[in-house]
């Protein structure tokens, strides 16, 4: 089968990285792949469950929907650029960020499938969430902006509701 | 002096979180490497078939293809898959590894293809000729079961493959002494418990060893080395099986499946190391699937509201051939009875072979449907005899007084059925607190027009624990440090937790001392694995024997070190003191290195093996309420309350325990709202990703109010039952009862059992207005309204 080689190349987590790649390889398979992002995980493939979740130049997108040549030239972060994606250190004897730390505190994972997309897709809205509330005369419903967000994710494992409350704890 | 021990019941964070948190888990696809093959599965797309012919030729000489295997491929004595529950009457309906000659599932594994990698694998796999011979298909039990229908095993005469029948006291003259009958029907729609990570393997050889490595995401990797030595040939010693960080299991990795035994063969023909990772579409038919049943469901009432007698006739769809655990529903409607005293009782249960991917067990296994079952026949009772739910609840329970309770039933394979210990009306009064009860009138009467708000109730007894001797291995490190080794495979309910939480309270040590690793073969070969809510039960009473031999030997060193007998050495915390002695206590780092200076090796004395006897399964206990409300307009059902007050002995640490209730719950409110496997006429399978099959989200997830009483089980030392599943078991019954409470006594659920999507309330909502109508116009003109 001939096929044509792209030479692509990009940032994740701050290292560039470049790679000859067909046309058809997913990002999410560059990110594991090329890249070493381990914590990119791929559960159903078809972009409905956000697990893959990563930012590509700031914007929230399921790295299974996206093809590698697409996001030539972008900056991409994953759950690894998690304090740089919510402006905030990691700190603690476990380095966690503070919204990584509510996670933790409010058991709101178990198997951690699907917690490192949530985590990128949550810091971009946490930013969004705090600029919006930050305009006069515009307050924001924080719970059903919470599900909103929430409802591009899903997880097997903890029914949500301590997914809910560790945003709640970190949410201005 | 290191922290102090975490304590049992404390409410302790997870060890597990740092690493999954910042993306670092490492799951089944994390342990892929450069160079190795990617297996594609060629799969059946016919439902039922002879396989004419499967020709490689176009893939033959293309140099990306490393190699393919089909049935014809299989060394000698490669057959069938394992099946746990055939009884001796059983036909046994096995599946093959590879389709040999006839496929009876559209799925089915025909061949593999190997490649560099997962793209040219797959398209390798679809060059590859299957010509089919289509047979007639069974798609449903009723018609599976007439006389004339087609056979998936004609060797067996019939598509019925496994019955049982029980019977307590004399269920025939309580019926005919009764003064109501109450009959319902249930048809329980096919679901599959689809955890975020697919299923995928991995095999290779050890680079020191030589010996075959094999990871899978599986719940029981100590059964899969077992039957991989069985079905391949290589013996034990030269297999070791890990399961990686799992992502999900639910039930559906509790089987053993054609892959992990093809990632092998591949291995050994090819001589390379293989992965195989399931996509999500090909899961939707290569995963077991599970609850599919169909119950008549039989009350006897006497005058005061006590249901005198229960009976049940259970037909299941376990698809095209056993899977490791295929007979739930036999095991199940043999508990139907619940909570509930019901003096006499008959169970039927019948297990049909169908043309769909095999059933097996899924969070609850086979509890959600009796659960739901029983619930709504004690729903129809109280509006029969005029009582109150709660009230005919009350009438039936089981007392406090009564345990241990034989319900003169079995658990085929596991023995009678005795419930160890329960409080059933304590959890009844606390769930009605705890849901506003007595309040619900008139928030009922607050509702807005058009919303019709619903309350329902639901009592869950199942069988947790039990499964299997378990053991565990505690070492000291030559730092100082324990390591616990159990066999108990961790599947995210925070196992490594709660095992180094028992010890670190039984040892008085900081649990910051204790490292635990599972799911290794290497360290307890013979562990059953992690099924039926047993794995804090067991991996923790296990653990504290390890740690009481641990500890036993450790007093046996210290005192040779001392020169003094061991009675005299004490264990304290983690230190060793010798009575009367102004000696300086030793900790287990200085154990080390005194031992040392004497030439003994401490780390190799300091190795302990304990193993905790299987005990009859401990029962757990829960009673839920939902608080649903009905969008007449959209037909949109939301669950805005949820009550459970659940009672599994004593809690280790409450706060996975309430995260295993409220993920169970809303597991349970997606197969009652949302989801259900649809098929084709012809068995093709209909649904195949996310956008089909409709998983709950944030949004549907209900306000939470979680209640514990802690009966202890006489059955295991630390007083344990299990919890992993009792949300999930009463989740649809409650929100069933919910759902009809909504509606009103005038309007029936067909089926009862769901998935009372928006589109289905709508039906439901339009037929009874239907009705009315037609009623009310016959009221007005003596006669029937015309039909339109």
């Amino acid at each position: 089968m001939s096929e044509e080689w792209h030479q692509v190349s990009m940032t994740v987590d701050d290292v560039p990285r470049r790679a000859r790649v067909r046309a058809r390889y997913l990002l999410s398979d560059f990110l594991r792949e090329q890249a070493g992002a381990g914590g990119v995980h791929v559960a159903c493939g078809h972009g409905v469950c956000g697990a893959c979740t990563v930012a590509v130049d700031g914007i929230a997108v399921r790295a299974c929907l996206m093809l590698a040549v697409q996001a030539d030239g972008a900056h991409v972060q994953t759950v690894a650029s998690l304090s740089a994606l919510e402006g905030a250190p990691a700190s603690g004897r476990d380095g966690l960020t503070p919204l990584q730390a509510a996670f933790r505190e409010h058991h709101a994972l178990q198997c951690g499938y699907c917690t490192p997309g949530l985590l990128v897709s949550t810091a971009l809205f946490m930013s969004q969430h705090k600029a919006a509330a930050a305009l006069p005369g515009n307050p924001s419903p924080r719970r059903a902006a919470i599900l909103d967000h929430l409802n591009g994710h899903l997880c097997r494992c903890t029914g949500y509701a301590n997914i809910i409350a560790a945003i709640e704890s970190v949410l201005p | 002096m290191s922290a102090a021990p975490e304590r049992f019941g404390q409410r302790i964070r997870r060890r597990e979180d740092p690493v999954l948190l910042t993306g670092q888990g490492a799951y089944l696809a994390n342990l892929i490497r450069p160079g190795m093959a990617c297996m594609r599965v060629i799969r059946s797309t016919a439902a039922h078939a002879r396989i004419k012919r499967i020709d490689f030729t176009p893939i033959a000489a293309d140099p990306a293809c490393l190699g393919t295997l089909c049935a014809a491929d299989l060394p000698t004595g490669v057959g069938t898959l394992p099946a746990m529950d055939l009884a001796a009457d059983s036909a046994p309906a096995r599946q093959r590894i590879l389709a040999d000659g006839t496929t009876r599932f559209a799925g089915e594994p025909i061949a593999v293809v190997l490649a560099t990698d997962a793209y040219i694998a797959e398209d390798l796999a679809e060059r590859v000729i299957v010509e089919y011979e289509p047979l007639p298909t069974v798609m449903d039990v009723h018609t599976g079961t007439q006389s004339n229908a087609p056979l998936l095993y004609p060797e067996f005469g019939s598509n019925i493959v496994h019955q049982t029948a029980q019977r307590v006291g004399d269920p025939d003259a309580a019926f005919a002494a009764a003064n109501t009958i109450i009959e319902e029907e249930f048809s329980f729609r096919r679901l599959i418990a689809s955890p975020l990570e697919t299923r995928g393997a991995v095999a290779m050889l050890e680079p020191d060893t030589g010996r075959y490595l094999v990871y899978s995401s599986t719940q029981i990797p100590q059964v899969l080395r077992a039957e991989l030595a069985r079905l391949t040939g290589v013996s034990l010693g030269r297999l070791r099986v890990l399961a990686p960080r799992v992502g999900g299991g639910f039930g559906c990795k509790e089987a053993i499946y054609p892959e992990e035994i093809l990632v092998l063969l591949a291995l050994q023909k090819f001589g390379r190391a293989v992965y195989w990772l399931e996509d999500r579409a090909e899961s939707f038919s290569a995963t077991v699937h599970g609850r599919e049943e169909h119950m008549r469901v039989r009350a006897a009432l006497d005058r005061d509201g006590v249901v005198t007698a229960v009976e049940v006739d259970c037909l299941a769809d376990i698809g095209a051939a056993y899977s490791l655990f295929s007979n739930t529903p036999s095991a199940a409607v043999a508990t139907l009875r619940g909570p509930y005293r019901i003096p006499h009782f008959r169970s039927r249960a019948r297990s049909v072979v169908t043309n769909k991917t095999p059933l097996n067990v899924y969070r609850g296994a086979g509890y959600p449907q009796v659960t739901l079952a029983m619930e709504r026949i004690m729903d129809l009772a109280a509006a029969a005899s005029g009582l109150d739910r709660a009230e005919i609840r009350r009438r039936n329970l089981l007392q406090p007084e009564e345990f241990p309770v034989d319900r003169g039933v079995s658990y085929p394979g596991c023995g009678a059925i005795v419930y160890d210990s329960g409080n059933y009306t304590a959890l009844l009064a606390s769930t009605l607190e705890a849901i506003g009860y007595d309040g619900f009138g008139a928030r009922r009467a607050q509702g807005k027009e058009d919303v019709s708000l619903g309350l329902g109730l639901s009592f869950v007894v199942e069988m947790t624990s039990g499964g299997g001797a378990e053991p565990a291995r505690l070492r000291l490190s030559s730092n100082g440090r324990l390591q616990l080794l159990s066999g108990v495979t961790a599947i995210g309910q925070g196992t490594e937790t709660t095992l180094a939480q028992i010890l670190s309270d039984h040892l008085g040590v900081a649990a910051d001392t204790i490292d635990v690793v599972a799911g290794d073969t290497d360290d307890s070969p013979d562990a059953p694995g992690t099924f039926a809510s047993r794995g804090a039960t067991m991996g923790g009473n296990a653990a504290c024997q390890a740690g009481d031999a641990f500890v036993l030997e450790a007093r046996k060193l210290a005192a040779e070190i001392r020169e003094t007998r061991p009675e005299h050495i004490e264990w304290k915390d983690g230190m060793l003191i010798e009575r009367g002695s102004s000696h300086q206590p030793l900790t287990l780092s200085t154990l080390v290195s005194q031992a040392g200076a004497l030439g003994l090796a401490a780390t190799e004395r300091l190795d302990v093996t304990a193993r905790f006897e299987d005990t009859p399964v401990s029962f757990a206990s829960a009673c839920h309420a939902a608080v649903v409300s009905i969008d007449h307009a959209t037909g949109v059902i939301r669950v805005l309350d949820y009550a459970v007050t659940h009672d599994c002995g004593r809690i280790a640490n409450p706060l996975l325990v309430d995260g295993q209730i409220m993920g169970g719950v809303v597991q349970g409110l997606g197969g009652c709202l949302f989801e259900a496997l649809e098929y084709s006429d012809t068995g093709l399978p209909l649904t195949q990703s996310y956008m089909d099959y409709i998983l709950p989200t944030a949004a549907t997830a209900p306000r939470f109010i979680l209640r514990h009483i802690e009966t202890p089980s006489p059955l295991n030392p630390l007083g344990m039952k299990g919890a992993g599943e009792a949300g999930c078991s009463g989740a649809g019954a409650a929100i069933v009862n919910a759902i009809a409470d909504a509606l009103g006594p005038a309007i029936a659920l067909p089926g009862g059992t769901g998935p009372f999507t928006p589109g289905v309330v709508r039906d439901i909502l339009r037929n009874a207005e239907g009705l009315r109508n037609a009623e009310g116009l016959r009221d007005a003109h003596g006669k029937d309204a015309p039909a339109c």
